[in-house]
């Protein structure tokens, strides 16, 4: 009784969706082939016929590529080594940075906030150029193309994590802190215990972007010949004499491994539950 | 030690200014053409259905995703192969860095757009305003002010992509004090000045940017 009574009213509701069926592949249909996107379509296909070389694009041969794939290989690990390596320790020093700015000790405030506005605000080429070639005339000590190009990462990104640890330490909700202090809870149990987890935690967002924008600056230090993914493709390129083909995978290697880091982050982002 | 020598700086002063010119032809350039592809860009993405919000997508997640380094060889190369004419290095600086503000500019323009709330968009629908107004006088001023910080962001980032311009080989800013100090040896000198130049230009900048970020969260308050 109740069953029937239960199927009675969908019997019709079934049959107006299986009518409905033949409209929706139409309109699907029809938001492929609607007026911007057939004439976007005419134009590349425009643009492919009377624009792009078609005796060059031939003489194209990707099969070089797999003939360096070690190399090729070595130099993305590097890459991701030194982006690594550069982001963990600026993410100490950041913290560390943006812990002593919220002591409020003294004038080391102006200090830190000097650091970090310098190493913000210039561009990580001046900096690669100016501890290369201008740091070692002053103090003497002569660095190889790694040792600089990995500093010159890592205080940028120390300056960097710094201002989003603030932001991060300072978007912890106001009653943590009076519940920490009421508690009496001792200055190293408050910061490692309360505040940073919370923190960090919030951080993750921000902390993705700036990986996938080092990532991106890390094939800068190819300009000091460092041996990472930049360095060796313009070598092979130049070697090779085909710098299409070893420039087009070494795009694609780039934007892998960034698309790799945005979607670790998210993974990262819903583990922690900041995102359902 | 050897001591620090302002007057190398000041005699080279002539070729630094020429750098000069060329960041800022390459700054202006790539940030007005890249307004124009990120508008485009981002009402494809938006207003667009069937293919073209797609291909939007897929231009902003490419040209965001690859280094502006490689970006830039990779279009100074593959230049002959569209037209059979290897561009200048001026030319394919412009073309990369137009295409990769363009991808910046779209994600942010969505993001305002997206941030105006939906009842403002409903509400003057249902006030019978004609769609072109509600673009005009509620959604895109509401937009504007909360992509300011944003904007000025992407401006500041463009000014310190320039100089990977010098790479290829654009003159600009960077490229002159390289060879100047090639020359002297004054590394130290030359690039803290130039250091120096782009903190002025950057700091106002990412002041200007903070002062907009905290005058929208207090009225978001």
């Amino acid at each position: 009784m109740e069953a029937s009574s239960a199927t009675g009213p969908r019997e019709p509701s079934m049959a107006v969706h299986l009518s409905q069926e033949k409209p929706g592949v139409w309109q699907n249909l029809r938001a492929l082939l609607d007026v911007p996107s057939v004439v976007l379509t005419i134009a590349i296909a425009t643009a492919l016929y009377y624009f792009i070389d078609w005796s060059q694009i031939r003489v194209l041969d990707f099969g070089i590529v797999l003939k360096y794939w070690r190399p090729l290989t070595i130099a993305a690990g590097t890459t991701l080594l030194i982006t690594l390596g550069a982001f963990a320790v600026g993410l100490l020093l950041g913290v560390g940075l943006a812990i002593l700015l919220e002591l409020r000790i003294g004038p080391l405030r102006y200090v830190i906030n000097a650091y970090i506005e310098i190493w913000r605000n210039t561009p990580l080429i001046v900096q690669l150029f100016w501890i290369h070639f201008g740091l070692p005339v002053v103090t003497g000590i002569s660095t190889t193309a790694l040792e600089s190009g990995s500093l010159a990462l890592t205080l940028q990104s120390s300056a960097y994590l710094a201002d989003i640890a603030r932001a991060g330490i300072q978007a912890v909700p106001r009653g943590q802190w009076d519940a920490a202090s009421a508690l009496a809870l001792p200055a190293r149990t408050k910061w490692f215990e309360v505040i940073l987890p919370q923190a960090l935690k919030i951080m993750i967002p921000p902390l993705g972007n700036l990986a996938v924008s080092f990532l991106n600056g890390s094939a800068l230090l190819g300009v000091l010949s460092v041996g990472e993914l930049m360095t060796v493709s313009a070598k092979i390129s130049d070697y090779t004499s085909r710098p299409v083909e070893i420039m087009t995978v070494t795009a694609l290697l780039y934007l892998a491994m960034n698309l790799l880091t945005t979607y670790l982050t998210g993974r990262l982002e819903r583990f922690t539950g900041r995102r359902p | 030690m050897i001591s620090f020598d302002v007057s190398e700086v000041i005699r080279s002063l002539p070729e630094l200014w020429i750098g000069l010119e060329f960041t800022l032809i390459l700054v202006f350039t790539s940030l007005g053409l890249g307004t124009l592809i990120g508008l485009l860009a981002c009402l494809g993405r938006l207003l667009g259905n069937g293919l073209l919000p797609w291909f939007c997508a897929a231009y902003t997640t490419i040209f965001r995703g690859i280094p502006e380094v490689v970006l830039m060889f990779w279009i100074y190369y593959c230049g002959p192969l569209l037209g059979g004419v290897r561009p200048s290095s001026l030319i394919a600086a412009l073309v990369a860095m137009s295409l990769y503000v363009g991808a910046l500019l779209s994600e942010v323009f969505r993001g305002g757009i997206l941030a105006v709330p939906k009842g403002q968009v409903e509400a003057a629908r249902s006030l019978g305003v004609p769609e072109f107004w509600v673009w005009t006088s509620v959604i895109l001023p509401q937009a504007f002010r909360v992509v300011i910080p944003a904007l000025i962001g992407v401006a500041a980032l463009t000014v310190k992509v320039s100089g990977i311009a010098s790479t290829i080989g654009v003159t600009d800013l960077v490229y002159q004090a390289n060879i100047i100090a090639g020359q002297s040896y004054r590394y130290f000198e030359l690039f803290t000045a130039v250091g120096i130049f782009y903190f002025f230009i950057l700091f106002p900048m990412s002041m200007l940017a903070k002062v907009y970020e905290r005058k929208l969260a207090m009225r978001s308050r």
